[in-house]
């Protein structure tokens, strides 16, 4: 059966540890690997720093909300904020290694299998990640 | 974040623990290396045996005290990063630039 936990976070980066603390609750009662897990783990951060930063421009009033939606070892996890968001269809990796910003997306990209911003109706941004974790024994 | 310092056949030892994510922890890293480089010490060692996560915006500090002591004549080099953070620097390529150690003895003699 299908199971479904919903999170609303002041968007402020002390709290981006709880969505990554629910995550590896969820994971403690799942056959999963550790590794997968983690990936999936350092994806959500990233989803709510792009959120709380880039799209509630750190305001605390503004809350971010944070869905875990979990069916057999896959997870889907969709995060929204109400901010401009950005032209996500357009984007591509900048190849300057040095910078010290714009990891995000390709971090994200690289840890789940699957990857969608869009514009919700109701005006939110959205970034949803889909990762179907291994069984323990790959790690 | 939270740093201890110590020091180490003229090295700095950082013992980095907790979560390096951005904001005020880009602050207290810059300012503990900018005291260090005024004291002559160019050569950093970055424990992270208790980092739990790092962001892409923490890995930006990192890169930024990289290059603040390479532009000093010195580097940056990391010890005992976990497989969860070793895998960070793998998809973004950064284990190109961060030379990295899981024992300090080998650390520490890397720089003399």
């Amino acid at each position: 059966m299908a199971s479904r936990i919903e999170l609303h976070l002041p968007s402020n980066m002390e709290y981006l540890g709880v969505p990554d603390a629910v995550l590896m609750e969820i994971g403690s009662d799942m056959d999963c690997s550790k590794n997968d897990l983690e990936e999936l783990g350092t994806s959500v951060i990233e989803a709510c720093t792009n959120a709380m930063e880039h799209g509630n421009q750190l305001d605390d009033e503004l809350p971010i909300q944070v869905i875990f939606e979990v069916e057999g070892n896959e997870i889907t996890i969709t995060v929204l904020d109400k901010g401009p968001g950005f032209d996500f269809e357009h984007w591509t990796p900048s190849d300057e290694l040095m910078r010290q910003r714009g990891r995000g997306i390709l971090i994200m990209r690289e840890f789940t299998d699957t990857l969608e911003f869009a514009r919700q109706d109701d005006g939110r941004f959205m970034i949803r990640m889909v990762k179907k974790l291994k069984p323990s024994e790959d790690d | 974040m939270k740093l201890k310092e110590r020091k180490r056949d003229g090295v700095a030892i950082l013992e980095m623990s907790g979560k390096l994510m951005g904001g005020p922890d880009a602050e207290t890293f810059n300012e503990t290396l900018k005291t260090l480089i005024h004291e002559g010490c160019h050569n950093v060692i970055v424990s992270m045996e208790r980092v739990k996560w790092v962001n892409s915006t923490g890995l930006g500090i990192l890169i930024s005290g990289y290059t603040t002591l390479k532009k000093n004549g010195g580097e940056l080099k990391l010890l005992k990063v976990s497989d969860r953070i070793e895998n960070i620097f793998i998809v973004s390529k950064l284990y190109t630039v961060f030379e990295s150690f899981q024992d300090e003895d080998e650390a520490v003699q890397s720089f003399s």
